[in-house]
């Protein structure tokens, strides 16, 4: 039973990574949006006049398809100070306790998210742009973002609750402890060029 | 923990002028509120789920308004603010930069320069942020990226963690003062005060904050020597300057195009994340796997603060709703004290609200309200606005809700409390405290330099 | 004359900046204050302006629809994202003085209501601000010399209508304009006369029009569930003081027009509302030339697009209950 929320729980990652270079890569593409309108502007004359609004959208979307990602990866910040002091098999409780939270708190905003979309569909709404680009499409891709992260807590809540039941708590810390030192030394490592420093 | 301990001492003033009849504020359920908050803070919640939950709190209890109702606009509106797109693109920036080897590179320069000072590479730590402040204008994306350039050479060295993350943290906290600046952008959106100028203000500010980072290191370095480096040529060194060359540029492009009226100082941040990919095809290692590595690495960040802001963001929307924010500013405002004590008490305002407010949520529900009082009493915008800046920087580092803390604590190659970076960040934290009270009795430290220079 | 009874608490949400003479004209003095002495303390209202309650301004409909606050406000050209029948209301270029804006706005106010009644709110008064004209950092002398120039627009119709002009409508918030204006991001930007003498724009532009392009002309809205729930006699005094403030905001409206520009050139005398600019601006008077060209593009590009936007409904609308008093057909 566990081997199938361990695989669920794979399978949701993954598709939270997916979401997640999608959020990347949308940034890489806003820079260059608007590189291309201050070059068009001052060299060519023309501008695409939703540069405010486009790329705030592309802001609110690049967030919420990345939540799920940063969770999957236990990137999100954690005052863990005291829990981190305490034996696993005090501290896996309490990690479920604090996923329960975030699951509860990202379940109300995915809520607040499509009852949002909704509104803007009741007003057929559209933003003051140039574009005039219906706002339920943003905020309809921002509330799959949203419902993506709701889905990642499920998961994570389900595996990390037979654990428990099943009695290994060092599996639960596993999933939801704070980050290894081996991952976050490779990642930092990898990021500079693979060269630890002088020791100076 | 210095900081709640004076948020205390402030409620407690206000519980006064609550008795005493001037404001009508519930301070006994307010009290519990922040025993609540420090008592899940201390076992381990999401700091955003935890804003989070004491916005449901407060709402429930003192709001007898649906806010749940207008939840998705509240959340919606931020987050989709174009002001706040320059974040993402300053991070983005800054992991390009990063895995192109311009940090590093930076990092070195520097260090051949710095490392035999008392207090050694500690120093390096400082200058390089505010040298990569000159290009970045996010708190954030500073610490971030010299964060993961510098934390590396501190492995197995007797270099004290709390100092190592106190400093960068300080380093970090210095990318929004030292030109660009969202900060600024934003301020300069409200109250309509030039961002050029404010620019030009913030330059003798943020050097008189770097001289104090690196008085306290260098006093630090005294108390605790470490080992010298050897000792390098002259020509070793001066050759180490020309890598100093495509930041230059880089600052040049940033801060050029805003002077030169090509773009707004939001924009900038796009035409640095440009640069950033120029340079890097310059040093050929632009290519798809590191581009892809640094917008995964950006997509992770910006969601990372995301989640906090959802959480600060509701959380300040229930304050404003019921007021909190107006109505400490005004019970500040009408003290019966010379302005000089007003402004302190103001100060005294944002440092206890950015102990627990995330910045930009901070200024942007105050300023509306302060900064009338402020015109009022006779203080320059612009000055007022190199205050503000500051006092967001000091809500970034100081605890228990920094958001320079916390990207920094992700980031630790060896695991530890996050203590270790509230303990180290405080000497720095009162040092910049130091300097924004300089500023309140030389005011002219900010206002020379835009007065010499127009 | 409100009988004894339960105390009334009100939350509006009006204007964007505290610091606006219509909050402390108006708001302050006849919303807040006049409603607590008329109702012998019985109304309480608390008072906000957009920025301290964190809001753009767009979201305002929404925020009273949400029952978040009872009474609200905002500029119609911002509210027509949720509601684009608004924008027809203060198009570009459709009322070249604000006797007509007024007539226009108090004729379509019923007709408004019965789209918004549907979100439960309903607007109780309409009110103007000062006259949206040019600000830009270059000489020019009539309409003819923008063409080319990078203009700061905001809205649907003034987008058409500088377009049409043959000038580059460009895309950048408001409050990033005071520095655009001042490094030449942007080369004109368009705003009420009194708001950019407020956001002491003459400090970053050189000459200012006085044809008045549109009025952002904005309206009060209220939560229509809490005002049918509320008892008459507290409901009519709701009625007359918003009567009094449509008032008292159409004659400032139409001084700060005239106020603003004074003080933006200099003229001390007439400038008694904002602050006067401590480097002049020059006037740019409009010419017959100028209002023809205005009237043209009005009737044929701002028109025919606002109509494509809000559907052909809100043409047979205008058709009906503007074009009477404008004098300008939809369709021909
Ligand atoms: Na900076
Ligand atoms: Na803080």
């Amino acid at each position: 039973m566990l081997a199938t929320a361990a695989l669920l729980r794979r399978g949701v990652s993954a598709l939270a990574a997916l979401l997640a270079w999608l959020a990347g890569w949308n940034y890489v593409a806003c820079a260059l949006f608007v590189t291309a309108d201050i070059l068009g502007r001052n060299l060519l004359g023309v501008s695409s006049a939703a540069t405010v609004e486009v790329t705030g959208y592309m802001l609110a979307c690049g967030i919420a398809w990345a939540l799920a990602h940063t969770l999957a990866v236990r990137a999100h910040i954690r005052v863990d100070m005291l829990v981190n002091r305490l034996p696993v098999a005090m501290r896996a409780p309490l990690h479920l306790v604090s996923l329960l939270l975030l699951g509860g708190f990202a379940a109300f905003i995915a809520w607040a998210a499509w009852e949002l979309v909704d509104e803007s569909a009741l007003f057929d709404a559209h933003d003051n742009s140039a574009l005039r680009i219906p706002l339920v499409v943003p905020q309809g891709i921002w509330a799959i973002g949203l419902s993506a992260f709701v889905l990642m807590c499920a998961v994570l809540l389900l595996e990390s609750l037979l654990a428990l039941l099943l009695g290994q708590p060092r599996r639960l810390d596993e999933l939801l402890g704070s980050r290894s030192l081996q991952d976050e030394t490779a990642e930092a490592l990898e990021a500079v060029g693979a060269t630890p420093g002088p020791k100076a | 923990m210095i900081a709640l301990v004076l948020l205390l001492a402030l409620l407690g003033v206000v519980a006064f002028a609550a008795a005493s009849g001037a404001a009508a504020l519930p301070v006994g359920e307010i009290l519990m509120l922040i025993g609540v908050f420090v008592v899940v803070f201390g076992s381990g919640v999401y700091v955003g789920a935890v804003l989070g939950l004491l916005a449901f709190l407060i709402g429930f209890l003192f709001s007898d308004r649906p806010w749940w109702n207008f939840a998705g606009q509240t959340l919606w509106g931020p987050s989709s603010n174009y002001v706040l797109v320059a974040v993402p693109l300053f991070l983005l920036m800054g992991e390009i930069l990063l895995r192109a080897g311009l940090s590093e590179r930076l990092y070195r320069a520097l260090n051949v320069w710095l490392n035999r000072l008392p207090g050694g590479v500690l120093h390096t730590n400082i200058v390089s942020c505010a040298v990569f402040s000159a290009i970045s204008g996010s708190s954030v994306a500073t610490a971030a990226t010299m964060g993961s350039v510098a934390l590396p050479y501190f492995q197995n060295t007797a270099y004290s963690q709390r100092w190592v993350l106190g400093s960068l943290a300080a380093g970090g906290a210095l990318g929004n003062l030292i030109p660009p600046g969202i900060t600024f952008i934003i301020y300069g959106l409200m109250t309509e005060t030039s961002v050029g100028a404010l620019y030009i203000a913030a330059l003798l500010p943020s050097l008189l904050v770097t001289g104090l980072f690196l008085l306290l290191i260098f006093g630090h370095g005294l108390r605790h020597p470490l080992p010298k480096a050897p000792p390098l040529p002259l020509s070793v060194k001066l050759r180490a300057l020309t890598d100093l060359t495509p930041t230059v540029l880089l600052i040049l492009l940033v801060l050029g195009s805003i002077y030169a009226g090509w773009a707004t100082p939001t924009e900038a941040a796009a035409l640095g994340v440009t640069g950033a990919m120029a340079f890097a095809a310059f040093e050929r290692r632009l290519n798809l796997r590191m581009l892809h590595a640094s917008a995964e690495a950006t997509a992770r960040n910006t969601a990372l603060l995301g989640l906090i802001i959802f959480g600060a963001y509701l959380l300040n929307y229930i304050l404003t709703s019921i007021n909190v924010p107006q109505a400490t500013a005004r019970l500040i405002a009408e003290l019966p004290l010379p302005p000089w004590a007003i402004m302190l008490c103001i100060i005294a305002l944002y440092f206890a609200l950015g102990t627990f407010m995330e910045g930009f949520s901070m200024i942007i529900t105050t300023v509306p309200v302060v900064f009338p009082i402020v015109v009022a009493l006779g203080y320059d915008p612009i000055w007022f606005g190199v205050v503000v800046t500051m006092m967001v920087e000091i809500a970034q580092i100081s605890p228990p809700d920094g958001t320079v803390m916390y990207v920094l604590q992700g980031m630790r190659p060896r695991a530890g409390p996050i203590s270790d970076v509230f303990i180290g960040v405080m000497p720095f934290l009162l040092a910049y405290l130091a300097a924004v009270l300089l500023l309140l009795v030389f005011p002219e430290i900010a206002l020379w330099l835009p007065r010499a220079m127009s | 004359t409100v009988p004894p009874g339960p105390r009334i608490a009100i939350t509006a949400v009006t204007q964007p900046l505290p610091t606006q003479p219509q909050y402390t004209l108006v708001d302050q003095p006849l919303l807040r204050d006049g409603l607590r002495a008329r109702s012998n303390g019985r109304i309480e209202v608390t008072l906000a302006s957009h920025g301290e309650r964190n809001l753009g301004g767009a979201e305002i409909i929404r925020l009273v629809r949400a029952g978040q606050a009872e009474i609200g406000a905002g500029t119609l050209t911002t509210l027509s994202g949720d509601v684009p029948i608004l924008d027809g209301i203060d198009l570009s270029g459709l009322a070249p003085d604000i006797r007509l804006a007024r007539r226009i706005a108090d004729a379509m106010t019923p007709v408004a209501n019965r789209d918004l009644e549907r979100f439960g709110v309903r607007i109780l008064a309409m009110y103007p601000f000062p006259a949206q004209v040019l600000f830009c950092r270059a000489p020019f002398t009539s309409l003819a010399d923008l063409r080319g120039r990078r203009i700061r627009t905001f809205g649907n119709s003034l987008v058409d209508f500088y377009t049409a002009l043959g000038a580059q409508p460009v895309s950048i918030g408001f409050p990033e304009v005071y520095s655009a204006l001042e490094r030449g991001v942007v080369d004109c930007a368009i705003t009420g006369s009194g708001s950019g003498a407020a956001a002491r724009w003459p400090e970053v532009s050189t000459h200012i029009s006085d044809l008045p392009v549109s009025w952002a002309v904005a309206a009060y809205v209220v939560n229509l569930a809490w005002y049918n729930r509320l008892e008459p006699a507290v409901r009519a005094l709701v009625d007359d003081t918003f009567r009094e403030m449509s008032d008292r905001l159409w004659q400032l409206g139409a001084d700060a027009t005239r106020d603003g520009i004074d003080c933006n050139i200099g003229n001390r005398e007439g400038c008694r509302i904002h602050n006067l600019a401590a480097r002049p601006m020059t006037e740019v008077k409009a010419t017959d030339a100028d209002r023809a060209e205005t009237r043209r593009i009005f009737e044929q590009v701002v028109l025919p697009g606002f109509v494509r936007r809000c559907g052909a409904r809100c043409g047979e609308i205008y058709n009906q209950v503007i074009a009477p008093l404008s004098g300008v057909r939809f369709g021909g």
